[in-house]
C-alpha cells in the first residue's frame, strides 16, 4: 500500500533523510524505530505531505504522492497524527472529532464514524464537551489519534504516541491502536519506546542517521543483539 | 480541573477578565449618562458609529486571528468601498432626478453597498493572492513585522493611487434617502443612519452565523487555532486564507459605502476608521471576534462621552490616552487575546 523508494528529504537548511526505502502492506502494523534525530518524524512528515522530498518517490497505492500538498494527502486516505498533536485547543472534544471528518461528505457517515470512534476511545465520550486544551496529556493523545481515525483513513501514521505518557496510559493508547488495526486500518508507527512497540507490531524498520539500517519481523528484531544493546538496554 | 473547562456563558465567550467586566459595566453607565445629558438621539448615533467600528474591527480581528497579519491597509478597503458606493449611487441618483421611480429610490443605496462589498471582496482576493501568499511561501520568519510593513506599503500605494486616478477631491452625497427622520420610541432617527446600522447588524449577524454553523466557517476557526492541524484534517489553507482576507476587506468596504453620506469618498478617508478599528482591537484583545463587536460600541461610546463632557477638540486625544493605558495595564486586551494553539512539544 505504501512504498518509499530512495527518499531524500529534510528542511531548508538541513537534509535529514539520505536514502529511505521501505514498504507497508495493507492491513499491516509496522514500526519505524530509531534514535532521536534519526529522521523518524521527517519520514512521516514527508509521507503526509508536510515536506516535499528532494529525491525518491513516495508511492501510495501505486501513485506517487511526493510533493502533493498535505491537505490533499489527508483527503486521499492517509491520516497523520503528529507528535505535537496539533489539536484545536479552543474546540471541544466532539468538535475536534467532527473536524477530523471535515472531508467526509455525508453527515450520517460522520456520526457513524463518531460512534465507532467513541467505542474505541470511551474516555473521549465522557469528556465530549470539554475543551481540548484543558485535557491531560494522555487524553489529548487519544483525541489526536481519534481525530485521525474520524477521516476513515486507509493508512494511519502515528508519531510517538507514547512520548511523555505514563506506562498505563501508553498501554491504553497501544490497545486502541490494536483495536483499530482489527478493523482493517493499516498503521505505520514511529516510536522511541521500542520494547512495547516490538510487542504489538508485525514488522519493524530501524532508521539511523537518515537511512534504514535494519528490517524484519518484530519478534525477530527483539532478539537481535544490535537492537537489544542500542534500543532495549540489554 | 480548570474552572473554564466548559464554555457556557456569554462572559466566557467574550473571554472577559475582571477588567473586561468592569469596562463593559462602566460603558453601560456612560451610555446612561450620555442619554440623560444629550437625549436618546445621541445614543442612537453612538449605536450607528459603534456598529461601523464593530464591522471594521471584526474584519481586523479575523485577519489577525486567522492569518496573524496586523493589517494597516484596512482603512483603504473602507476607502474603496466609499468610492465604489459613490460611483454606483451617483449615476442612479442623477437618473432618478429626471425619472422618479420609488423602487429604484429604495434600492439604489443598497445596490451601492452591495457593489462596494463585492468590490471589497475582489480587492481582498487580489491583495492576498498577489502580495500576501507569495510572502507566506517565501518565509514565515519575522512574519508580524513583514506583514505589517507589507500592508502599510499597500496602504501607501492605494492612497496615492486613488489620488492619481480619482483626484484628491471629496466625492460625496448629501444623503442616501430623501425621507424625513423616522421617530421610534420618541427618538428621531435619520433614515440613512438607520439603514447603515441595519446593514452593520445584518453583516455581523451573517458572519457570526457563518463562522458558527457552516463547514467553511468551522474551517476558518480551525485554521485560526492550529494551521498544521487544519491541514491534517484536509483543509486547504490557501483557500481559507484568501477567503478570510476577502471577508475582512468586503466588510470594510461595505462600511465605507454605508457611511458615504457621513464620510464621503476621498483618498485618505480610511485613515480615521483604520485608527479606530485598531483601537478597538487593542482594547479587546487580538483575534477576539465577539470582543471586537462589543468593543466597537464601547469605543463609539468613549468618543461620544469625550465630545459631550470634555470637548470635541479632545475627540482623538482621550481615546488615544485610554489606548496607552490599556497597553500598559492590560496589554492582552480586556477580553483577552485569542492566540493560536499551544504545541505539545516545541
Amino acid at each position: 500500500m505504501l512504498k518509499l523508494e530512495n527518499v531524500e528529504s529534510g528542511y531548508d537548511f538541513l537534509q535529514v533523510l539520505w536514502d529511505v526505502s521501505f514498504h507497508v502492506d495493507k492491513g499491516e502494523f509496522v514500526a519505524l524505530i530509531g534514535p532521536n534525530g534519526a529522521g523518524k518524524t521527517t519520514t512521516l512528515r514527508t509521507i503526509a505531505g508536510m515536506l516535499k522530498p528532494r529525491a525518491g518517490s513516495v508511492l501510495f497505492k501505486d501513485r506517487n504522492i511526493a510533493g502533493v500538498p498535505a491537505y490533499k494527502i489527508s483527503r486521499s486516505g492517509i491520516s497523520y497524527v503528529s507528535e505535537e498533536l496539533n489539536l484545536f485547543t479552543n474546540m471541544t472534544v466532539r468538535e475536534n472529532l467532527l473536524m477530523g471528518a471535515y472531508y467526509v461528505p455525508d453527515k450520517r457517515k460522520q456520526h457513524e464514524t463518531l460512534d465507532f470512534t467513541y467505542r474505541i476511545f470511551p474516555r473521549l465520550k465522557e469528556r465530549e464537551d470539554q475543551l481540548a486544551g484543558t485535557m491531560s496529556g494522555g487524553e489529548r493523545k487519544m483525541l489526536a489519534i481519534a481525530r485521525g481515525v474520524m477521516a476513515n483513513p486507509e493508512l494511519l501514521l502515528v508519531d510517538e504516541p507514547s512520548l511523555g505518557l505514563a506506562p498505563n496510559t501508553t498501554m491504553g493508547v497501544f490497545e486502541a491502536l490494536l483495536e483499530l488495526r482489527k478493523t482493517g486500518v493499516t498503521i505505520l508507527l514511529v516510536e522511541q519506546n521500542v520494547h512495547l512497540t516490538l510487542d504489538v507490531t508485525d514488522r519493524a524498520y530501524v532508521i539511523e542517521s537518515g537511512r534504514i539500517v535494519m528490517s524484519g519481523a518484530s519478534k525477530e528484531m527483539k532478539q537481535d543483539p544490535h537492537v537489544q544493546s542500542a534500543y532495549l538496554g540489554i | 480541573m480548570a474552572p473554564s473547562a466548559k464554555r457556557n456563558n456569554t462572559w466566557a465567550l467574550l473571554g472577559a477578565s475582571p477588567a473586561g467586566k468592569g469596562v463593559v459595566l462602566f460603558s453601560l453607565l456612560l451610555a446612561v449618562m450620555i442619554g440623560f445629558t444629550n437625549g436618546a438621539g445621541s445614543l442612537f448615533n453612538v449605536l450607528v458609529t459603534g456598529g461601523m467600528w464593530a464591522l471594521l474591527a471584526v474584519g481586523l480581528a479575523l485577519v489577525f486571528g486567522v492569518m496573524n497579519i496586523p493589517t494597516f491597509a484596512h482603512g483603504e478597503s473602507f476607502m474603496v468601498g466609499a468610492y465604489v458606493g459613490f460611483y454606483v449611487f451617483n449615476p442612479m441618483q442623477n437618473y432618478l432626478l429626471d425619472h422618479p421611480n420609488p423602487t429604484l429610490m429604495l434600492l439604489a443605496p443598497l445596490l451601492a453597498c452591495l457593489g462596494a462589498t463585492l468590490a471589497g471582496a475582489v480587492l481582498g482576493v487580489l491583495t492576498e493572492r498577489l502580495a500576501v501568499a507569495p510572502l507566506r511561501r517565501r518565509t514565515k520568519e519575522g512574519w508580524i513585522m513583514n506583514t505589517f510593513l507589507l500592508t502599510a506599503g499597500i496602504s501607501f500605494i492605494m492612497i496615492n493611487g486613488a489620488t492619481i486616478v480619482m483626484g484628491a477631491n471629496f466625492k460625496g452625497i448629501p444623503r442616501y434617502y430623501d425621507f424625513h427622520p423616522v421617530e421610534i420610541l420618541g427618538i428621531r432617527m435619520s433614515v440613512d443612519r438607520l439603514v447603515a446600522l441595519g446593514i452593520a447588524v445584518l453583516i455581523i449577524a451573517a458572519l457570526v452565523w457563518f463562522m458558527k454553523w457552516t463547514r467553511t466557517g468551522r474551517a476558518i476557526r480551525a485554521v485560526s487555532q492550529d494551521e498544521m492541524g487544519a491541514q491534517m484534517v484536509g483543509i486547504n489553507l490557501n483557500f481559507i486564507h484568501t477567503l478570510t482576507y476577502a471577508l475582512a476587506t468586503a466588510m470594510a468596504a461595505a462600511a465605507g459605502a454605508a457611511l458615504l453620506f457621513m464620510f464621503q469618498a476621498y483618498p485618505t478617508v480610511g485613515h480615521d476608521p483604520n485608527y479606530y478599528a485598531w483601537f478597538v482591537i487593542m482594547l479587546v484583545g487580538f483575534g477576539n471576534i465577539y470582543g471586537a463587536v462589543v468593543g466597537g460600541f464601547i469605543v463609539a461610546l468613549l468618543q461620544a462621552a469625550t465630545q459631550t463632557y470634555i470637548g470635541i477638540q479632545w475627540a482623538d486625544v482621550v481615546p488615544t490616552a485610554v489606548m496607552i493605558l490599556i497597553l500598559i495595564l492590560v496589554p492582552s486586551g480586556i477580553f483577552g487575546s485569542v492566540v493560536k494553539g499551544v504545541h505539545e512539544q516545541s
